[in-house]
């Protein structure tokens, strides 16, 4: 087999890795349109607040420490435990929780009824006090993440293919794991939505709010639920990111990766969201791969975009998205 | 003709069919309803309980031998318990159609003198109620469904699970003149009375004996290797006599199941979850479905529709033959089998035919490239020639001979004969004991011999050996000029097309022929939708001048093909009128079975017709019509008379030399 | 007039009960417009009782008053013999009072079934942590309540449309439809909004019969409004009329029929 076929296939597989994780950024933004029609800015920062959160609660340390400090003028940082990740996350998810009912309590519940526009304005406002206020809580520096998932080069794989190919894929076992854990969610949410009777519910919410609350559905609980469902997503997110890269800021751009994805997939599909993540991550490292050196590199940072904006003139609805039809 | 009042076995009645079938495989299932989105079933052990109970509170309410049961709602297992618990106790089930309006029912009900009658539902209690005062015999009613029934006077009205209660309590009472009335019953006793609509006059009760039923259900069921694992979908209204064969004559010989649909409007869905293996529809079924297809194909992406008309195509080319077991090459078998995996197979399935073994289609002509349509997906599709009067069979097609434009060969134990003015006579076990009450019309249609008249125009095809039928033998007439004039073959030829549903076509001692045509809401409806054409109306969508064009095309097309055919050139179609409403039963413009009442049509549209004849090109017209509700009402419309190029035979004949 | 506690029979033969639900001087207004003013009316338990006015007469605004949609400035509403608080609209629906919609709102991208079992959240008990661990439990409710819904959706004979997404549907079996969605919350009280609303003669029978059915098959207590005077008068057992928010009429349909107010109500006397 030709040796740059061979480079192609472990490219394209990392590709595939890649978008797991687009696409699981994309749904927390699916879910919550879905249900609310907010387009959320904030889901990015609030991956990024989850992972800051995770790894403070972790290390044991004190939220609002400098705050505290300087005006109390102690000088505490840490309540000096270290918990175990699973319990950690288990308590990063209530936050998580907390704060989808704040949130919604705060700001959206006043805003029913308002343009979409306005909603999109206020999930901007969102994002940006959620940054500031992440750092705040738990400091501004860049954090490592270790929640415990498998990380480095997958061994079986670099043999496997050593052995067939004469040269090892370089796969990270972490990559793998997000995979598996991106399948899953997205598996519960599917069941969520569509076999229980909050899922029922939801979808219930999203198409008519009169006539869900004329029979008995409260809305305000709806919308805390799937405010923290979309928490609930973006911890993960935050989790496999966080432990790719480390906890820092431009975490929360991630966000706006996901938003050729949602334009590709459709921003009303879940599997348009897995289906669009999969072919940006993958065609965005192919094409790095193919045309890269030739155009002097760094395509990655602009490929998504035009892909997206293609898909725009050619395909509005996006690939899986409910076909715009005005009947006349 | 010496016959023995006993069958082989004596299995002479369908009480004792139901016997053996509940001792032989009792577990089997017999019946399934859908009901509540859930199939139920009874096994034959189960079914027979049932009709036990309901027999014996028959019993309980005083039905006499030789009583007349009336049977009316829609394909129920309750009702097909009700027929054979009416034989049990020795009286006579008389299924009647649930959408017959009061005046029909009550011409029925007491032409037979009907003491009891097992009903559907509210809509029919209150339909006898209205009639009740013309029915001097007519004393008990019996309901199925209780809806909105609960504050009628019960004196002489009962809910049919309170006649069962009523039937198992007495059991011990009244089992030992159940059993006696069972045992009396013998192959000469009648099984089942069934009015014909007939397109003239007062429709006639067919007396049908059980040894014609069961003669003609055993040799049918031979011919096509039927047996206890055939599914049937019981959805043809239960007062013909083909689903009395299906669902009661063949399935009670075999001791296969009868599925019961949800409601009429959910039989589509309901065939494709049970996906019958031995189906029977008439062609407008038939013709139905493939519009529906065609539709939906009209509005896939291009590529869906690129592969569907190339595998369509390889299945015209080679499906036949493979199904006739005709030699075929490997690489189209390799094709065919492709097209099956990706397209055929699935479209059967949608469809509700992938598991169909036998499927039968008859009553009117089927176009020929419907018929192929099927045949190429690998359904195994045949035509069948029948009548009341012969218990369904004359002729049938054998697997591996079937052809669209012939009906087949003489049914097992029929004998065929055709007459010197080519109307087709036969004699069968399966043919009936007399019309009830009118020994006119039963010698008139019998003679002394056993052979009946059929009343349809036909011959046997030279190459095939196979019957054909061309028309009613009283509709072919003759032209002013003298030639054949055979109106339903012309119609038949227009209906092929599936932008019309209905053509009339008329001719006798005329100069030339003229016809009314009605379009087809769904085709033509779908067509306009696709094409942004509003309209509001069918009336309004039949005089749409695009429409009118498009019909006329059809026409021409038809006389083309006309014209090809020296002995029934003449009948080209001269000038045409798209009626503004559609021909309806309700109306009295066709029978039950949807044929047209050609006398009927002839009067009520006089004025049409005339202007079809005097060279006008519109005329304005008021029409009677009567709604679902039985209210009346007229609509009035200018209609537009069109004439359509005529193909001169002489022309062709000069162009060709 | 009636006794307040006891009921009464009607001619064909119902038992209709007690007050079940009470409306004391309810005085609405939107900013300086009156909407409804000092109006009163009682439902009774099984009958069919029907509110009816010119266009504009705050029909309406009284049924969204009954299903909490609006909070009327002055006045009670007292319902099974306790006054009820000021209550967002989906506790009302919690506390047994369904409606459907003049213009309907149905889930549009939902199923038929998947509408209709929307219905039931109220006999739904089981929680979401519930749901996931105790699977069997939530599994029998949710066949218990598919059961009682199969039964309505046959009852309203729109089993060929279970699976049909609902914006697929006419105008006609969306309003059907929606009452199935409202039956199947076992409503004590039913409220229809404009149930015939723009359909033609035959729907309007079909929709008839079925209001009818319910009560007599269920013993459901409906009220519902309608300007169509001719539908209402077949109906209903009893008739408030509303005239410009205030109640010109109450009482059986032969007494509203003959009741001067009314008459020049819908004859446009009384105004202009």
């Amino acid at each position: 087999m030709p040796e740059q076929l061979v480079f192609a296939m472990e490219v394209f597989l990392n590709g595939l890795m890649a978008g797991v994780l687009y696409a699981l950024v994309a749904l927390g933004f699916v879910l919550i349109y879905k249900a609310s029609g907010i387009f959320n800015y904030a889901q990015g920062v609030m991956a990024l607040f989850a992972a800051l959160t995770l790894v403070g609660i972790m290390e044991g340390q004190v939220p609002f420490a400098h705050l505290i400090n300087a005006i109390l003028g102690t000088e505490i940082h840490h309540f000096g435990w270290h918990m175990p990740g699973i319990l950690a996350i288990l308590f990063t998810m209530a936050v998580m929780v907390g704060l989808a009912w704040i949130v919604n309590t705060l700001i959206f519940r006043h805003l029913v009824n308002q343009e979409p526009i306005i909603l999109f304005m206020a999930t901007i406002g969102l994002a940006y006090f959620l940054e500031g206020f992440g750092d705040i809580m738990w400091g501004a520096d860049i954090k490592k993440l270790d929640v415990g998932l498998p990380q480095g080069i997958n061994l079986w794989i670099d043999e496997t293919t050593f052995n067939i190919f004469d040269y090892g894929f370089f796969i990270d076992n972490l990559d793998i794991v997000a995979t598996v854990v991106a399948a899953l969610l997205v598996c519960a949410l599917v069941i969520f939505a569509q076999y229980t009777k909050q899922g029922r519910a939801m979808r219930a919410v999203a198409d008519d709010h009169q006539a869900a609350l004329s029979v008995g559905i409260s809305l305000n609980f709806i919308w805390v639920m799937v405010w923290s469902v979309a928490g609930f997503v973006a911890l993960v997110a935050g989790i496999m990111w966080g432990t790719k890269s480390g906890v820092q800021f431009s975490l929360s751009l991630i966000a706006l990766k996901a938003l050729p994805v949602l334009m590709l997939g459709g921003f009303t599909s879940i599997p348009g969201a897995i289906v669009g993540g999969l072919i940006i991550g993958v065609g965005e490292k192919l094409f790095e791969f193919g045309f890269g050196p030739m155009l002097g590199g760094a395509t990655e940072n602009w490929f998504a975009y035009v892909l997206a904006l293609l898909f725009l003139v050619f395909r509005p609805q996006g690939l899986f998205g409910e076909k715009i039809i005005e009947r006349v | 003709m010496a016959q023995s009042p006993k069958a082989a076995g004596g299995l002479s009645s369908f009480p004792a069919l139901l016997q053996r079938n509940a001792s032989q495989f009792g577990d089997k299932a017999a019946y399934r309803e859908k009901e509540y989105g859930i199939w139920q079933s009874w096994s034959w052990a189960e079914a027979e309980k049932e009709i036990e109970a309901l027999a014996l509170g028959l019993l309980n309410l005083g039905v006499n031998p030789g009583d007349f049961v009336a049977i009316i709602g829609r394909n129920r297992p309750y009702f097909y318990w009700s027929m054979v618990a009416a034989q049990s106790v020795g009286a006579v089930p008389v299924p009647v159609y649930q959408d017959s309006a009061a005046e029909e029912m009550a011409y029925v009900m007491d032409h037979c003198g009907a003491r009891f009658a097992v009903v559907e539902d509210q809509e029919q209690v209150d339909k006898i109620i209205e009639i009740q005062d013309q029915l001097e015999q007519f004393e008990h009613m019996i309901y199925v469904d209780p809806r909105g029934l609960r504050k009628y006077d019960h004196r002489k009205l009962h809910e049919f699970s309170h006649v069962q209660d009523q039937g198992r309590a007495a059991h011990d009472e009244l089992i030992g003149e159940l059993k006696a009335r069972r045992e009396s019953l013998d192959y000469d006793s009648t099984c089942v009375m069934l009015y014909t609509s007939g397109t003239t006059g007062k429709p006639k009760g067919v007396v049908l004996s059980n040894r014609n039923i069961i003669e003609a259900s055993k040799s049918s069921a031979e011919f096509d290797r039927l047996d206890l694992n055939e599914e049937v979908l019981a959805y043809l209204p239960m007062a013909w006599v083909g689903d009395f064969i299906f669902s009661i004559g063949q399935a009670y010989w075999c001791g296969f199941c009868v599925n019961c649909p949800e409601s009429a409007d959910t039989m589509q869905t309901d065939l494709r979850e049970i996906g019958p293996t031995y189906y029977f529809a008439p062609p407008r079924v038939f013709e139905t479905q493939l519009t529906n297809v065609m539709i939906r194909m009209e509005d896939a992406g291009r590529f869906k529709q690129w592969l569907f008309h190339k595998s369509m195509a390889h299945a015209r080319k080679v499906g036949p033959s493979i199904l006739d077991g005709k030699p075929v090459g490997g690489w189209d078998r390799l094709k065919y089998w492709l097209g099956n995996l990706c397209i055929y197979g699935p479209l059967k399935d949608t469809l509700g035919f992938g598991r169909v073994r036998v499927g039968y289609t008859a009553g009117e002509a089927i176009g020929p490239e419907i018929f192929d349509f099927y045949r190429s997906l690998g359904i195994n599709l045949k035509q069948l020639y029948g009548q009341t009067e012969a218990s369904v069979f004359i002729t049938l097609q054998p697997d591996g001979e079937v052809h669209s434009d012939t009906v087949g060969v003489a049914a097992p134990g029929v004998e065929l004969r055709i007459a010197e003015n080519g109307e087709v006579f036969y004699r069968s076990p399966g043919t009936f004991e007399e019309y009830y009450k009118n020994p006119e019309s039963t010698a008139s249609t019998k003679d002394k011999e056993g052979w009946v008249a059929t009343g349809d125009a036909g011959f046997f095809d030279e190459e095939t050996g196979h019957l054909r039928i061309i028309d009613r033998a009283k509709d072919v007439g003759k032209m002013a000029d003298g030639a054949m004039f055979a109106p339903k073959y012309v119609e038949n030829k227009l209906k092929f097309f599936p932008n019309i549903l209905e053509a009339v076509v008329f001719g006798n001692q005329r100069e030339e022929c003229t016809a009314f045509i009605n379009i087809d809401l769904n085709a033509v409806g779908n067509w306009a939708e696709r094409n942004n054409i509003g309209y509001a109306s069918y009336q309004e969508l039949a005089g749409h001048p695009k429409v009118l064009d498009t019909i006329k095309t059809h026409v021409e097309e038809v006389n083309r093909s006309l014209a090809d055919d020296p002995m029934l050139a003449h009948c080209q179609v001269h000038r045409f009128i798209v009626l503004h409403k559609e021909l309806d039963a309700d109306d009295g413009e066709m029978t039950r079975t949807r044929k047209v009442r050609r006398g009927v049509i002839s009067e009520k549209f006089e004025d049409l017709l005339g202007a079809l004849y005097d060279g006008s090109d519109e005329i304005y017209t008021t029409t009677e019509v009567t709604y679902e509700d039985g209210r009346k009402g007229s609509i009035s419309a200018t209609l537009k008379v069109i004439s359509a190029e005529v193909t001169n035979m002489q022309d062709r004949k000069v162009a060709a030399e | 007039m009636l006794d307040a506690s006891e009921g009464y029979t009607t001619e064909d033969g119902r038992k209709i009960g007690g007050v079940v639900m009470e409306m004391k001087n309810i005085t609405l207004r939107f900013g300086g417009v009156v909407a409804i003013q000092d109006i009163s009316f009682d439902i009774r338990q099984g009958e069919i009782r029907a509110i009816i006015g010119p266009n504009g007469a705050g029909k309406s605004s009284m049924l969204n008053v009954i299903s909490g949609f609006y909070h009327p400035q002055e006045g009670e509403v007292w319902y099974k013999g306790a006054k009820r608080p000021a209550m967002k609209p989906y506790e009302v629906a919690r506390q047994g009072i369904a409606r459907t919609f003049q213009n309907i709102a149905l889930f549009e991208g939902m199923s038929v079934l998947d509408n209709v079992m929307t219905g039931r959240i109220r006999q739904m008990n089981s929680g979401l942590f519930a749901q996931a661990i105790w699977k069997g439990k939530a599994e029998r409710e949710e066949v218990e309540n598919r059961e009682f819904v199969e039964r309505i959706i046959d009852f309203l004979e729109i089993q060929h449309i279970r699976k049909t997404p609902v914006g697929r549907l006419p105008y006609g079996l969306k309003k059907r439809v929606e009452l199935a969605r409202a039956l199947a919350a076992e409503p004590s009280i039913l409220l229809l909004d404009e149930p015939m609303a723009g359909m033609n003669v035959e729907e309007k029978e079909d929709m008839s019969r079925f209001v009818l059915d319910v009560n007599d098959e269920f013993g459901t207590t409906i009220a519902l409004i309608e300007h169509d005077m001719g539908v209402v008068m077949d109906l209903s057992d009893r008739v408030v009329v509303m005239d410009y928010g205030k109640k010109i009429g109450d009482g059986t349909p032969d007494e509203v029929r003959t009741n001067q107010a009314v008459i020049d109500a819908y004859l446009g006397v009384a105004h202009d």
